[in-house]
């Protein structure tokens, strides 16, 4: 139904049902008031009263616990913790096991995020360079991959580097004089490492190496053949005209995927078996288990409250980009 | 009235989409050599038969037969194929129940969020008002809090409503969990639909709400496709929240792939194909959607 057709008569019937629908219990008369009113809040306030309930509240809650000593008895009994002040910080922050985990956390991002965002780009930079029906068969590789539950990623991992009958282990023994027969990844904590890095970067090129692409596809033309022309190398080309007008999109793709990383989770955990050992430890598999593991809530939430404070500013940078973006339109 | 959902949406009278990216728009030819070409085809081949190797492992292995799947020397292809992981994957304890969970959580969340996250995107795409910018940042501040660090005062406050170890507790979680990004993506699709037709349909005697039925919703029905499918994935591939919520009769096929791996000694074959049927609907609705997710994520961030 077009909507020039709709007559003026219709105005005493449909407008109260309508509003009613968009707004459940607030039918309000001041529908024709051209300005806003309180329309925009009424519409906003069952999402708005949902984020501050589930997300804003627990956020607080979770700052207070963390000042408190909630264990397992305070839980079944359902009495007020008791206060203790900054005590659960003193012993996170004095326990070496806790610095461990944080310089494993931040040597893990780093490393990961720069393999994976040269790979993307490398890879995407190579789609440019390919004939058609390759970079189709590249697309569809890395769609299949991306699109595969980060648990059922993990569980493919773990099984293919099974000591016993994983697949690695069969390929690598067949080298000439290596024996990797019952050869467990798990042992040497770099070796273990180096299996959830190659999981994280191989799920996590398809979203940089397409995004980046799709970026390269901006990057004009006409510049790129002219310095072609102009007897520029490919190296110079790329450095002087393609990364420069890639910068924004390469800030905000590496931002997100610090993000993800530094509250790497699912894949040390499935790794793992649900019971990472001490070197396996990552800030958010430590909080877990200290609150859901060891019934220490509070110290639990005092090392989610750390976490949260390390990430604050890459957060402010991503929001920020993402603001000036919600501001153009 | 016509019904919202049966009206076909014209897509195409309206830009919602970013612009799409022309694959073969700028590729650069000038000086360009044929091995070069060459050996980019063939770096392009390795790099994707790589990345698929898992991939088709997990296929391999879920196809094989038990002994096959314990061999010493894997073969790399299933000699004799069969059916047999699938059947006990179905067969296994709470398969069925969790999967029935796991659809109902889903789309409790996914319609939930739905609805109160059109209006939500409603009032900040086509509202200006006191109080608007204020909306947006929370919206956006909330997507980044790593959600695992609120589990913890999350347990505690379902566990005091009595809402643990059951449906309706994780479907509200999860409806929070996709809250933020379905308000802020509608958004998007709502602020391409030119004001023009809104002021052309008032001016015509539309109220705000036709305006609403009649515009504004058959046009998002890309969007919300979109957003909805986004969200089934996000729902659909959760596992920790559920698991720490519920016991194992409460959870969903996520779940169920974690818990089957702690019990002793691991079965490969029927976890593999577990695997793949819990894979399956995502991976369909991710191919389905996938420009969307990736400008989502970075829209704007090039200008063109």
């Amino acid at each position: 139904m077009s909507v020039v057709d709709s007559p003026a008569t219709r105005r005493p019937n449909d407008p109260g049902r309508s509003q009613q629908n968009r707004v459940p219990g607030h039918a309000a008369p001041k529908r024709r008031r051209r300005g806003s009113g309180r329309t925009p809040w009424l519409l906003a306030l069952p999402a708005l009263l949902l984020i501050a309930g589930l997300l804003g509240y627990p956020l607080v809650r979770m700052v207070v616990l963390s000042f408190q000593n909630m264990r397992l008895r305070e839980l079944l009994s359902g009495r007020t913790p008791p206060w203790v002040g900054f005590d659960q910080y003193t012993r996170v922050l004095s326990d070496s096991v806790f610095w461990a985990v944080v310089g494993r956390t931040v040597a893990f991002t780093v490393v990961s995020v720069l393999i994976s965002v040269f790979f993307g780009l490398g890879i995407a930079l190579l789609m440019r360079r390919v004939s058609r029906g390759v970079r189709l068969f590249m697309v569809v590789a890395m769609m299949f991959v991306w699109a595969l539950p980060q648990l059922v990623a993990a569980q493919i991992f773990r099984w293919m580097t099974d000591s016993d009958f994983g697949v690695v282990n069969y390929l690598i023994d067949k080298l000439p004089g290596v024996n990797y027969q019952n050869h467990s990844w798990f042992v040497n904590p770099w070796q273990g490492w180096s299996v959830i890095t190659t999981l994280v970067v191989w799920a996590g090129i398809p979203f940089l190496a397409i995004t980046l692409n799709a970026g390269l596809t901006q990057v004009p033309k006409e510049l790129l053949e002219a310095a072609t022309v102009d007897g520029a190398t490919p190296w110079q080309s790329l450095r002087n005209i393609t990364l420069p007008i890639l910068k924004p999109l390469i800030m905000i793709v590496t931002t997100l995927s610090v993000i993800w990383n530094f509250g790497l989770f699912t894949q040390a955990w499935v790794l793992r078996d649900g019971h990472p050992e001490p070197q396996f430890q990552t800030l958010a598999t430590y909080s877990y288990t200290q609150a859901f593991g060891q019934s220490r809530y509070s110290l639990g939430s005092a090392i989610a409250v750390i976490t949260v404070l390390l990430m604050l500013g890459v957060m402010i940078f991503y929001i920020k980009q993402m603001f000036r973006i919600g501001e153009v339109d | 009235m016509v019904a919202p959902t049966a009206s076909p949406a014209p897509a195409s009278t309206v830009p919602v989409r970013p612009r799409r990216a022309r694959t073969d728009d700028g590729v650069i030819t000038v000086g360009r050599s044929r091995t070069g070409t060459i050996l980019a085809n063939t770096a392009g081949v390795v790099f994707s038969v790589l990345m698929l190797f898992p991939v088709y492992w997990v296929l391999n292995t879920a196809f094989k037969p038990a002994d096959e799947v314990l061999a010493l020397d894997p073969t790399f292809w299933p000699t004799s194929p069969t059916l047999d992981n699938f059947v006990s994957a179905f067969k296994a304890p709470l398969f069925l129940k969790d999967m029935l969970n796991g659809v109902i959580v889903t789309l409790l969340a996914v319609a939930g969020a739905l609805v109160v996250g059109f209006l939500g995107a409603l009032s900040i795409a086509r509202f200006s008002f006191y109080g608007r910018k204020a909306i947006i940042l929370v919206v956006l501040v909330v997507q980044l809090i790593p959600f695992l660090s609120l589990l913890i005062p999350l347990f505690l406050m379902l566990q005091s409503a009595d809402l643990t170890n059951s449906l309706i507790g994780v479907s509200i979680t999860y409806l929070v969990l996709i809250l933020p990004y379905t308000v802020w993506t509608l958004r998007g699709f709502i602020s391409g639909i030119p004001r023009e037709l809104d002021e052309a349909a008032m001016i015509d005697g539309c109220t705000r709400g036709q305006v609403f039925w009649r515009i504004i919703l058959p046009l998002t029905g890309p969007g919300l496709v979109a957003t909805s499918v986004y969200g089934f994935i996000q729902a659909w591939n959760e596992f920790i929240i559920i698991n720490t919520l519920n016991s194992p009769d409460k959870q969903n096929l996520m779940a169920w792939l974690l818990q089957n791996q702690t019990t002793r000694g691991t079965a490969w074959g029927p976890l593999m194909a577990g695997a793949i049927i819990t894979s399956i609907p995502v991976v369909i609705f991710f191919l389905i959607i996938q420009r969307n997710i990736a400008t989502g994520l970075t829209a704007g961030a090039v200008k063109g």
